[in-house]
C-alpha cells in the first residue's frame, strides 16, 4: 500500500519546483513569441515575396497592335477580337453536353472534342481564332469548364493592298515582313499581365487575389501611302500584267520633294489576311521549299531586288554630264549606229544609227553612243564622283527591311568598256527604288531625299506623338542642272521615246526603259518608264517596271501609257490641276 | 487527520482547464479542416475527411476524460508495473509487427483500427514515475533512487527513439521534469539542461566536424544543415520547412483569414500534421498565433494550479508529468515550425491531426481533472 501521504513536508519545495517549470516554459514560450514577431514582421515581406514567387501564376493580356494608317487616316491594318475556346477538365460538370455543344457550334467532329474534352490536364485549347461572334455565342450558354477568351488577330480591311509593303503579323502578333517589322517597336504595345495564384498543381485558385497590369495598346502608324492612289496603281499594274502576262509588276510612285512613298505596288500581290497559302502555282519541278516559296510571295522586289536599269539611268549620266560641264543641252553628237570603246563596238537600239543630233535630241531618242560619249569625257573618276555624291552606291535608307544594295563596278576594276556601258544604263544592277529616288533628288532641285512611308506614331492614349524625320543632303545638283534635266525630261515625253506618257494639259518628264535580261540571248526583258510631273515643278515621280512581258516590250510603248494611264487619274485628285493655257505641243 | 471518512465535502473541478481543453480540441478540429481540406478533397473526395475522423475520436475521447475525471486516479498506482511491461509489449511487438506508413514502422493494430504505442507509452510513463517518485520518496536525492527511476524511463525513451526520435526525446524531457520537481536539488538538473543547450548551439559546427570525419551517417547531419539554413537546401528536406516558413511569414499581424491559407493547397505537405501551427499563422497572423500560445501558457498554469494543490504527491506527480508532456510538445513543435531546432515529428498537441495522440491527451486530462476532483475546497 501506497503512502500517499508520506512526503507532504515537502510541499512547498515541490511548490517552487513546479512554479520553475512553469517559469521556464513562460520564459521558452516568450522567446518562440519573439521569433515569431521576427518571422511574422521584419522577415514577412522576405517570406511573402518568396511564397507568392511560389503561388503566382502570370497570364499575359495581349495588348492591342498599333494601327496603320493611310495618309488620309484611312485604316490599313486593323485588330479584329477573335476568341480561343478551351476547357478545364476539373472544371467541367456535363462532358455530354459541352462536348455536343462545342462539337456542333465549331464545326470540329466529336471525337476530337471528346479525347480534348475528356484528356486530363489544366487547359487544353479546342479552338483558336474563333469570330467574336461565335465566341460569345458559346459564352452564352455558360457551359461549366468552358473559357472564351479573347484576344486580338491582324486584320486587312484591303486585303491584298499593298501586301508586301504593310507586311502581315505572325501568332504572337508579332510584325513578319514590311512595316509590320519595321515599326514593330512602336506598334506592338505592350502586354498586361493577370496574376493569379496557384496551388502547387499549378492550377489556378478561383476567387484568389488577383493583380491585373493593364496592357498598353500599341500606337498607331501613319503611313505615306493613300489608299486611292495604291488601289488605282495596284489596277492598272494588275491590267498591264495580265495583258502583257508579264511576271511581274511594280510601281512606285513618289513625292519627289521629300520622298514620301505614296504608293508602291508589287504585282501579284498576296492576301494580308491569308499570308500563308501560296498566291501562284509552283512551277514543274520546282524543289523548293515551302517556305522558299512563301518567301518568294512576300518578297518586295521594288526594295528587296536589283535589276538592270537601262536607259532610264541615262537621267543619271546627264545630269552628271551637265553638272561636271563635259556637257551641254546643244552639243553635237553624231550617231553612226555604234560606237566603238577599245576593242569593243557597241551598238544603238537603232542600228542605222541617228546621225548628227544635239545631247536634247540625243536624250530624247535615248541614243546609247551620246551617252558613251558622255560618260567617256567624264571618265571613271569624276563618273564615280557624282555616283557617290547622288548617293546612288549605298542604300536609300527607305523603313522597309531588306532592302537591296546597289552592284556596281569597283572603281578600280571599271575600263573605258565598263564606263561605256553603264553610261548607258548595263552591266550593274540596282533597285527601282534606288532609281527612282535618284531621279526625284535630281528633278526636285538637287535634294537627295530619303524614300520611307512612316510619317507619324500616335500612341494608343493619343498622348505621344512622334514625327519620323529623314535625312535630306541638300545640292547633289545645281538648281540649274536640275532645272535642264527638267526641260529635257519633259522634252522627251512631249517629242522623244516617252511621248506616250504624254497627257493633255499637262506637262510630264519622263525617260523610258527597255533592257533585256541576262542571259541576253534568252530575250527577256524588263520594260519601264519613269515619269514626273508637273515637269517644271515636280510634285509626284513614279516608276513602272514591266518584268518579262510578252510581246511588245518596249518600255515607251507598254509602260509609258500604264504611267499615263495613272498619272490622268491621280494629278487631278492630287489637286494638280491641268494647265489651261497653251501648253506648248510638239511639232 | 486529513484521511477522515468521507463527508460530503465540496470537491474542486477545475472548469478553467476543462473549457481550455474543449476550446483546443474544437480549435484544433476548425484548423485541420482548414488545412486539409485541400488534400482531403483530392485524395478522399471529401473535404471533411480528415476532420470528421478526428472529430469522431476526440468525441470518444471526450467522454472518456469525463468518465476518468470522475474517478478516483489513486488505483493507476496499482498497476503501474503492469503499465510499464504493456509499454514493453508494446513497443516490442511495434517494431516486430509494426504497420509502417511514411516509410516509419510506428503503427500497431489493422488498417482500419491502428494506434500509435508511443502515446500509451508516455501514460504509462508518466504513471510510472509518479508512483516510483512516491514509493522512493527521499532517496530520488540519492544515486540509487535516480537509477531506479531512470531504469524506467531510459530503456523505454530508447526502444521508443530507435523509431521515433522526437517521442523518445519528449519521454526523457517527461522523466526529467518529474525527477525535477521531486528532487530537492537543482545543480544537477540546471547542469543538465545547460549542457542540452550547449549541444543545440553548438550542433551546427560539431556536425560538420562530425561529417568531416565520417562519424555521423549523411541523412541524420542535413537535418543540422537544413535547420542553420534552410533556403540553401531547398531540396533535400529544406523544403518543409521553407514551405512552413513561408506560410508563416506570409501571415504577417493578422494573417490572410480563416481559409485563406495558398501554403495549404499542396505547398506545406502535411499541413494538417506537425506543421499546422505554419497554416494557423498564415491564416490568423502573428496576433492569432501568440493567443494560442497564451492559450496554452493558460494550460500550463492549470496545471500549476492543480499540482501545487493536489491532495497528496502522487496526484501532483501525475499533474506534473502531463504538464511535462503538453508544454515540451507545445515548446518544441512551436521552435521546429519557425525553425529555431532542428526539423524532427512533434504534433502539435489538441491541434495535430492524428487519432492516437487525442485520445490519449485526452486520457491524460481526465487524469488531471480527476485529480483536480480530489482537491477539497477549503470553507
Amino acid at each position: 500500500m501506497f503512502d500517499w501521504w508520506a512526503m507532504n513536508r515537502n510541499i512547498s519545495s515541490h511548490r517552487r519546483k513546479i512554479c520553475a517549470v512553469c517559469l521556464i516554459c513562460l520564459l521558452l514560450s516568450s522567446v518562440l513569441i519573439g521569433r515569431l514577431c521576427y518571422l511574422m514582421i521584419f522577415r514577412s515581406e522576405h517570406y511573402s515575396q518568396m511564397a507568392e514567387d511560389l503561388h503566382q501564376r502570370e497570364r499575359t493580356i495581349k495588348a492591342a497592335r498599333g494601327r496603320i494608317l493611310d495618309r488620309n487616316g484611312v485604316v490599313i491594318a486593323d485588330n479584329r477580337t477573335v476568341c480561343t475556346i478551351s476547357v478545364i477538365h476539373n472544371q467541367i460538370e456535363d462532358p455530354e453536353q459541352v462536348t455536343d455543344i462545342l462539337s456542333r457550334e465549331l464545326g470540329i467532329p466529336q471525337e476530337e472534342v471528346r479525347a480534348r474534352v475528356e484528356k486530363y490536364s489544366s487547359r487544353e485549347i479546342i479552338d483558336t481564332n474563333v469570330d467574336k461572334e461565335l465566341g460569345d455565342r458559346i459564352r452564352s450558354f455558360r457551359l461549366a469548364g468552358v473559357k472564351v477568351d479573347e484576344d486580338y488577330k491582324r486584320y486587312y480591311p484591303y486585303g491584298s493592298l499593298a501586301s508586301r509593303v504593310l507586311g502581315f503579323t505572325g501568332g504572337d502578333n508579332q510584325g513578319i515582313i514590311g512595316l509590320e517589322v519595321e515599326y514593330e517597336e512602336y506598334l506592338k504595345g505592350r502586354n498586361g499581365l493577370i496574376l493569379t495564384m496557384a496551388d502547387a498543381a499549378g492550377v489556378e485558385l478561383e476567387n484568389a487575389f488577383e493583380e491585373r497590369v493593364e496592357p498598353e495598346a500599341g500606337a498607331d502608324l501613319t503611313v505615306s501611302l493613300d489608299v486611292n492612289i495604291q488601289t488605282y496603281a495596284q489596277q492598272a499594274a494588275q491590267k498591264v500584267m495580265e495583258e502583257k502576262n508579264a511576271k511581274r509588276v511594280s510601281v512606285i510612285i513618289m513625292d519627289p520633294r521629300d520622298g514620301e512613298i505614296l504608293a508602291m505596288v508589287n504585282v501579284p500581290e498576296f492576301d494580308l489576311n491569308d499570308p500563308f497559302t501560296l498566291n501562284f502555282e509552283p512551277e514543274e519541278g520546282d524543289m523548293s521549299s515551302r517556305q522558299d516559296l512563301l518567301n518568294r510571295m512576300w518578297r518586295n522586289p521594288a526594295i528587296n531586288d536589283t535589276y538592270e536599269p537601262g536607259s532610264t539611268f541615262k537621267i543619271v549620266t546627264a545630269a552628271a554630264g551637265l553638272e561636271s560641264g563635259v556637257v551641254g543641252i546643244n552639243d553635237h553628237f553624231s550617231c553612226p549606229g555604234y560606237r566603238i570603246v577599245e576593242d569593243r563596238k557597241i551598238r544603238c537600239h537603232k542600228t542605222s544609227g541617228h546621225g548628227g543630233e544635239t545631247f536634247l535630241q540625243a536624250t530624247m531618242n535615248s541614243c546609247n553612243p551620246v551617252f558613251i560619249d558622255v560618260g567617256q569625257r567624264m571618265g571613271v573618276d569624276t563618273y564615280y564622283s557624282y555616283f557617290t555624291r547622288f548617293g546612288l552606291l549605298g542604300k536609300t535608307g527607305v523603313d522597309l527591311p531588306g532592302e537591296a544594295a546597289t552592284i556596281m563596278h569597283r572603281k578600280d576594276s571599271m575600263g573605258l568598256v565598263e564606263l561605256a556601258t553603264v553610261s548607258f544604263g548595263q552591266s550593274f544592277q540596282i533597285t527601282p527604288l534606288q532609281l527612282i529616288t535618284t531621279a526625284a533628288s535630281i528633278v526636285n532641285g538637287g535634294k537627295r531625299v530619303t524614300p520611307h512611308f512612316g510619317i507619324r506614331s500616335v500612341s494608343g492614349d493619343g498622348e505621344r506623338i512622334h514625327e519620323f524625320s529623314y535625312p535630306v543632303m541638300e545640292g547633289i545638283v545645281s538648281e540649274k542642272t536640275s532645272e535642264t534635266m527638267r526641260y529635257m525630261l519633259e522634252m522627251v515625253v512631249a517629242e522623244g521615246g516617252g511621248r506616250n506618257a504624254a497627257m493633255e494639259g499637262y506637262r510630264i518628264g519622263g525617260k523610258t526603259a527597255t533592257s533585256e535580261k541576262l542571259p541576253r540571248s534568252s530575250n527577256k526583258y524588263i520594260s519601264s518608264f519613269l515619269g514626273f510631273a508637273p515637269a517644271d515643278d515636280p510634285q509626284v515621280i513614279a516608276l513602272i517596271i514591266i518584268d518579262e512581258p510578252e510581246g511588245v516590250y518596249y518600255g515607251g510603248t507598254i509602260a509609258a501609257p500604264v504611267i499615263k494611264d495613272i498619272f490622268e487619274n491621280i494629278l487631278p485628285y492630287l489637286g494638280i490641276e491641268a494647265e489651261q493655257t497653251e501648253q506648248e505641243s510638239g511639232s | 487527520m486529513e484521511a477522515a471518512p468521507r463527508k460530503r465535502s465540496q470537491r474542486f473541478y477545475d472548469y478553467s482547464l476543462l473549457f481550455t481543453i474543449v476550446f483546443l480540441m474544437i480549435f484544433g478540429l476548425i484548423m485541420i479542416y482548414s488545412s486539409s481540406s485541400y488534400r482531403a478533397q483530392i485524395d478522399y473526395g471529401n473535404p471533411a475527411y480528415f476532420m470528421i475522423r478526428q472529430g469522431l475520436i476526440a468525441a470518444v475521447g471526450l467522454v472518456a476524460m469525463i468518465v476518468i475525471s470522475k474517478l478516483d486516479y489513486h488505483w493507476y498506482a496499482r498497476v503501474w508495473q503492469l503499465g510499464i511491461l504493456l509499454a514493453w509489449g508494446m513497443m516490442i511487438a511495434v517494431s516486430l509487427f509494426g504497420r509502417t506508413i511514411n516509410g516509419r514502422r510506428r503503427w500497431l493494430g489493422t488498417k482500419s483500427l491502428s494506434f500509435q504505442p508511443t502515446e500509451f507509452v508516455k501514460i504509462a510513463v508518466i504513471v510510472a514515475m509518479a508512483a516510483l517518485i512516491v514509493r522512493i520518496g527521499k532517496d530520488i536525492d540519492r544515486f540509487a533512487g535516480k537509477f531506479r527511476a531512470m531504469l524506467i524511463v531510459l530503456p523505454l525513451a530508447l526502444i521508443v527513439a530507435l523509431n521515433n526520435l522526437s517521442s523518445g526525446i519528449i519521454i526523457v524531457g517527461i522523466g526529467f521534469v518529474m525527477m525535477f520537481v521531486a528532487s530537492k536539488r537543482k545543480i544537477d538538473y540546471i547542469f543538465c539542461v545547460a549542457a542540452a543547450a550547449l549541444v543545440l548551439i553548438f550542433a551546427g559546427p560539431v556536425c560538420k566536424a562530425l561529417a568531416g570525419m565520417g562519424i555521423l551517417k549523411e541523412y541524420q547531419l542535413t537535418r543540422i544543415f537544413v535547420w542553420m539554413d534552410p533556403e540553401a537546401y531547398p531540396m533535400d528536406g529544406g523544403f518543409q520547412v521553407l514551405q512552413g516558413l513561408y506560410a508563416i511569414g506570409s501571415g504577417g499581424l493578422f494573417g490572410k483569414g480563416l481559409g485563406q491559407s495558398i501554403q495549404k493547397m499542396g505547398f506545406v505537405p502535411e499541413a494538417q500534421n506537425d506543421m499546422i501551427f505554419s497554416i494557423i499563422c498564415e491564416e490568423l497572423g502573428l496576433f492569432g498565433a501568440i493567443c494560442l500560445i497564451l492559450m496554452f501558457m493558460f494550460m500550463i498554469y492549470r496545471f500549476m494550479v492543480i499540482a501545487g494543490n493536489a491532495p497528496d504527491l502522487f496526484g501532483s506527480m501525475i499533474v506534473v508529468g502531463v504538464m511535462g508532456h503538453i508544454a515540451i510538445q507545445v515548446i518544441l513543435n512551436i521552435a521546429v515550425v519557425t525553425n529555431t531546432i532542428p526539423n524532427t515529428g512533434i504534433t502539435l498537441p489538441f491541434i495535430s491531426y492524428g487519432g492516437t495522440s487525442i485520445l490519449f491527451l485526452m486520457v491524460e486530462m481526465g487524469m488531471v481533472l480527476s485529480v483536480s476532483n480530489q482537491i477539497k475546497l477549503e470553507k
